[in-house]
């Protein structure tokens, strides 16, 4: 009786051991690559859909490689990814993601240089600028997948209801303000702005009666900017240190983005054409999402903004000027290789199916121009059937010419330290009246010198 | 509270209709009394409610508007749909009228009422009017989540991890907390203290080394770490029986082990017997953790959507850049009712007398 | 206390056995043959605690000794207590902890009175529609905490939330609840409330068994219903009280979901949602440094452990155990 038992037990021992190890032996067993989305874009519903269509097409079409798709909501992805890589089992591609994504996992990207010429992959498709702009010390950390130039949005509904010009489709074009040709600048923004604020009553923010307590209608914003540096690209670009050369960085606070703070503050708690932190979190503002409520006249924003915005009561315009100079800050993200990969080849090949044949797809769902000229078309094409009002889609792609160097995405020594300080200060101007900018200025460099430093301390010690 | 113990003191003496008179008094005194409190304390809950039956333009609107789901009336004029709105007339009257063009200070208006729908323009702030509108929940977006995020598989997937770690939990906790409230094991005071301290360390520290534990044994990607860890008993539920088995007078135990018997039977005829209420509150706690645990079943279940539990299914709605709040909450009330009938069901075991008569006394 | 001892004493002389039990010992034979039991029922959590919690703990420590960045398991190195050093410079470790301390003068004692309070009420035996009150007040537990936290930052803001809306009907201008450092801590005993279902719960079960003959016996003794509540219903429940106390202790150092989800993890507004948690959260998983972050884990697992053991010290004096138990 024990007898058959054991025998039982062992011959299912020996099975379970079989089976376990027959992976191993098995010869044409396909090689899987994770796909993780999450850093980035990629969790909205339809966009889950596509991106699983896309899986499954290239699974259906290929016995050797199989792609297993991830797909996490972005407020625990960095914290899941970070588990994955710490125990060793870090996804095979990570994207789409911006710089922004793949600074904060600084040093974790495979460059993809070797696998290029290996495979003889064709970068010629794209513009130089196109693919240098994913070229680090490192080397090439991803293949040109999309643009997302920053532009105005703006509704013409609310322009028509207070009696005003639309802004300019064309940059370099002036404004009509009451019959009068003006630059399209920060301060003309300023004051269109503010007369498209407009309280319950139905009084603008230039007018004596207007009541800042009850704003039903704001003039201005900068749409899902939460990124400090990302806020005052339209004051020029520029950059928070300087590299010493030695190892060591000093920290800076650019004199035109002192300016655009100021206009920016000013903006919130005087002007009052700019929503505040309580008011972009208000149901009025669509809890976050505000120019998709319907209740913001203009703003700036990405391409990618397309993905969220249901309506069709809105055109795109030139972005102000500021001292005779106009910047478009750009996005730019893709898909990037992690460095632990196993199947870097096997990578490499899904790689360029997701920025290559299964491009335009993703692209639509995702919002975002694509960097292979020959694409753009048909793009705007897919856009054009989603907003049938007739987008002025010129000044998206002339916005491309006036991209951000330094890019407001750009690494920092001690990047995600840097970046939550940075962070801090903008949440501050947003939420707090009343503040002494210029002191909040310099405690803001004084911290950022002493994350620098930390850094250039932490490096010298290896 | 003290008002009310004083007059049922009182009452004591009193002749009884006086008594029955009292007695009313009081438990409609309680009972408005609660039922306000319950009011103020659910009135959040209102703010879901009438969110999951808005789209994303009544959430807006209700900023200023009406808190109820309502959408403005329109009137069909030269093709184009144009909102009714209410405009104080100068001879005192407010009339409904269709806005055909805004403007700041004065706009133009139509009365549908009008046949030749002459157009009139008045010195108003449109904005200041108030609109015409009508009672329109939007019922469709339980549909709409019920088809998105795949629900009777995320609710099966959901009822089988909770019921399962359910039954390992209640029946491994009774019977640590047993051991600690009834046997003389040496170092128990360290071995409790140490209990409660593996409550203590956030669950984020231990993130990595357990999923490199449950990733060697090969249980990522299946219910195991979900389910199995709870057959181990838990703190909080060990802890939890512990008190109220130490609440328990030692007595019964004592002449049933006069009477032969062993600890288990102690364990099964008398102890568990007198404890329904917060076994059942261990079960239902249990139940509800395992209904809206979100990070673990996200990442033990990573990139198989068909194995995930209904917290983590619900993020479909959340991602962060395009938020669908009345999705949200339509699938967070859909979810809320298997664990809500179950804890109305289970409420006989709170009820006093219940308990008590299991016990042989 | 010695009301409630009294009187069990008189009706069902639990009292004095417990104590004789103390006395009388068994002989050594049974003792024995009871702390095998005793082994037996209590190897389920010790064969898990091996299995599944000593492995992750012992590794956290050792983190603790090593420089461990998390995207970078290949460069990990022992750095010896530079990790503890660090905890005596980083200025957040002292913030963090006020801001935890400052939420907790505010939120404990509500977490400790409001769910006896509550299960009081829905005891009461002139509620009517008991089964309707109980269920609909642990409902807002059920409510997964991401649509919770939705429900309350609509609620609460300070434009179009219904808290605001309402003190306007009566004249007042309500604050800024979520963006202000000061008024971001009502906000989130506010939004506490809403868990509330859990404690209250245990503090009911445990009013249900309470013995009913002592309520008969202070009854004939001429109690009226606040003086059987105080002398005989809270120290019986007490056991209870202390687990809601050591819960809720040990829940706010480990506070974290719902500042986390409702500042998104940054600590704003100021450092004001810097709870010691997050900050933890952060070290670890945003700056991606799990050395240190799980030295901050050890230190919290410190502080909580010296709190706790404090507490049970106290226990002896005020919680009653009818079995005749002390910790």
């Amino acid at each position: 009786m024990l007898k058959k038992y054991m025998r039982i037990a062992l011959v299912s021992l020996l099975l379970i051991v079989v089976l376990g190890a027959l992976p191993a032996f098995a010869q044409d067993e396909p090689v899987t690559i994770t796909w993780f989305v999450g850093i980035g874009t990629g969790g909205a519903p339809e966009q889950r859909e596509m991106q699983e269509a896309v899986v499954q097409r290239f699974n259906e079409s290929h016995d050797d490689i199989q792609i297993e798709l991830i797909i996490v909501e972005n407020n625990v992805a960095v914290e899941t990814l970070g588990t994955l890589i710490a125990t060793g089992e870090a996804p095979d591609i990570v994207g789409p993601a911006g710089f922004a994504g793949a600074w904060a996992f600084a040093g974790s990207w495979l460059p993809l240089d070797d696998l290029i010429e290996e495979t003889g992959y064709d970068l010629s498709q794209f513009p130089e600028s196109a693919v240098e702009i994913h070229r680090t010390s490192e080397g090439l950390l991803g293949l040109p997948l999309a643009n997302f130039p920053a532009f105005l949005y703006y509704r013409p509904g609310l322009f028509d209801e207070a009696g005003l010009e639309y802004p300019p489709a064309h940059y370099g074009d002036p404004y009509i303000l009451d019959g009068e040709e003006v630059e399209w600048d920060v301060y003309t923004l300023r004051e269109v702005g503010m007369r498209l604020t407009v309280d319950a009553n139905g009084f603008d923010a230039t007018e004596e009666e207007f009541d800042p307590e009850n704003i039903i209608q704001w003039g201005f914003a900068n749409q899902w900017a939460g990124p400090m540096r990302q806020n005052y690209t339209l004051f020029g670009a520029a950059s928070v240190y300087e590299d010493n050369g030695d190892g060591t960085y000093t920290a800076v606070f650019p004199e035109n983005w002192r300016e655009g703070v100021q206009w920016f503050y000013n903006g919130i708690w005087e002007d009052h054409f700019i929503p505040n932190a309580a008011q972009v979190g208000s149901d009025l503002l669509g809890a976050g999402n505000a120019f998709a409520s319907g209740n913001l006249a203009m703003a700036q924003s990405h391409l990618w903004y397309t993905c969220c915005l249901p309506d069709s009561d809105w055109d795109a315009a030139a972005l102000p000027s500021y001292n005779g100079q106009t910047t478009a800050r750009i996005h730019a993200d893709t898909f990037r290789i992690m460095n632990t990969t196993e199947y870097p080849r096997e990578a490499f090949e899904v790689l360029t199916y997701l920025t290559g044949e299964a491009s335009l797809d993703l692209l639509s769902v995702y919002g975002g121009m694509p960097a292979r000229p020959d694409d753009q078309d048909a793009f705007i094409a897919t856009l054009d059937e989603k907003y049938p009002q007739g987008v002025n889609w010129d000044v998206v792609i002339e916005s491309l010419a006036f991209t951000d160097v330094p890019h407001h995405e750009e690494w920092l020594p001690n990047n995600n330290k840097a970046n939550d300080r940075l962070d801090a200060f903008q949440s501050l101007l947003e939420s707090t009246p009343g503040l002494d900018l210029d002191a909040e200025i310099a405690t803001l460099v004084s911290d950022l010198q002493a994350i620098f430093d930390e850094y250039s301390a932490g490096q010298s010690d290896e | 509270m003290a008002a009310i113990a004083n007059k049922s003191s009182n009452a004591a003496t009193a002749p009884f209709f006086a008594r029955q008179l009292q007695k009313f008094g009081a438990a409609s005194l309680v009972t408005l009394f609660a039922s306000i409190l319950l009011a103020a304390y659910l009135s959040p809950f209102a703010y879901m409610a009438v969110t999951s039956i808005k789209d994303k333009d009544q959430i807006v609107a209700s900023a200023t508007g009406s808190i109820l789901p309502v959408e403005p009336v329109y009137f069909e004029y030269e093709g184009k749909q144009v909102e009714l709105l209410k405009v104080p007339m100068e001879d005192g009257t407010v009339k409904e009228l269709a806005i055909i063009e805004k403007g700041r200070r004065a706009s133009t208006f139509v009365d549908p009422n009008d046949p030749n729908l002459t157009p009139i323009e008045l010195e108003v702030r449109w904005r200041a009017l108030e609109p015409v509108t009508r009672f329109a929940p939007k019922l469709g977006n339980f549909e709409e989540a019920w088809n998105l995020a795949n629900f009777p598989r995320l609710i099966t997937n959901t009822i089988i991890i909770a019921v399962t770690g359910l039954i390992g939990t209640v029946i491994s906790s009774v019977c640590v907390a047993y051991a600690f409230a009834r046997f003389p094991i040496p170092g128990k005071r360290l071995l409790f203290l140490l209990l409660i301290s593996t409550i203590v360390l956030p669950r984020q520290v231990m993130l990595v080394p357990t999923y490199a534990f449950f990733n060697a044994i090969g249980w990522t990607g299946t219910w195991l770490p979900l389910i199995v860890p709870h057959f181990f008993s838990n703190a909080y539920n060990v802890f939890l029986l512990r008190q109220y088995f130490l609440q328990l007078p030692k007595e019964l135990d004592e002449a049933a082990m006069i009477d032969g018997a062993g600890p288990f039977r102690i364990l099964v005829s008398i102890i568990v017997p007198q404890s329904w209420p917060v076994i059942i509150a261990v079960a239902l706690f249990h139940l509800v953790f395992a209904w809206n645990d979100y990070f673990e079943p996200l990442i033990y279940t990573l990139g198989k959507p068909e194995i995930q539990p209904i917290a983590v299914g619900i993020q479909v709605f959340n991602f962060k850049y395009d938020q669908q709040p009345h999705l949200i909450q339509a699938t967070a009330l859909m979810g809320m009712v298997v664990p809500i009938a179950l804890f109305f069901l289970a409420q006989r075991f709170f009820m006093r007398g219940v308990v008590i008569t299991g016990v042989d006394k | 206390m010695t009301t409630a001892q009294d009187t069990s004493a008189s009706a069902t002389d639990t009292a004095p056995i417990a104590t004789n039990q103390k006395k009388h010992r068994p002989t050594s034979q049974l003792e024995k043959m009871q702390r095998r039991w005793g082994w037996i029922f209590i190897s389920p959590w010790i064969i898990g605690f091996l299995g599944f919690t000593l492995i992750p703990m012992v590794a956290s420590f050792i983190f603790s000794f090593l420089k461990f960045t998390i995207n970078h398991p290949e460069d990990i190195r022992f750095i010896g207590l530079q990790n503890y050093q660090n905890l005596l410079t980083d200025p957040l470790v002292g913030v963090s902890l006020g801001v935890t301390f400052k939420f907790a003068l505010l939120s404990l004692p509500l977490a400790i009175i409001l769910p006896v309070a509550l299960a009081a009420l829905l005891n009461n035996k002139y509620l009517r529609g008991k089964r309707f009150f109980r269920t609909l007040f642990y409902m807002p537990y059920i409510v997964p905490i991401v649509s919770a936290v939705y429900v309350w930052s609509g609620v609460l803001n300070t434009e179009t939330g219904w808290l605001n809306r309402f003190l306007e009907l009566f004249g007042i201008q309500g604050p800024d609840w979520l963006n202000s450092v000061v008024w971001i801590y009502p906000a989130l005993v506010i939004i506490g409330l809403w868990g509330l279902g859990n404690s209250y719960l245990i503090t009911l079960a445990s009013m249900q068994g309470v013995p009913t003959e002592l309520y008969e016996a202070a009854t004939v003794d001429g109690a009226n219903m606040w003086q059987r509540f105080r002398k005989i219903t809270l120290p019986m429940i007490s056991p209870v009280i202390f687990y809601n106390l050591i819960l809720a202790v040990i829940g706010l150092l480990r506070y974290f979901e719902i500042p986390f989800i409702l500042k998104e993890g940054t600590g704003q507004p100021g450092n004001a949602t810097m709870f010691y948690n997050i900050h933890f959260y952060k070290t670890a998983f945003v700056f991606l440094d799990m050395g240190y972050g799980s030295t901050l884990a050890w230190l919290l697992f410190i502080i909580t452990m010296i709190f706790t053991v404090l507490l049970f010290y106290t226990a002896r004096y005020w919680v009653y155990y009818a079995s005749g138990d002390v910790f």
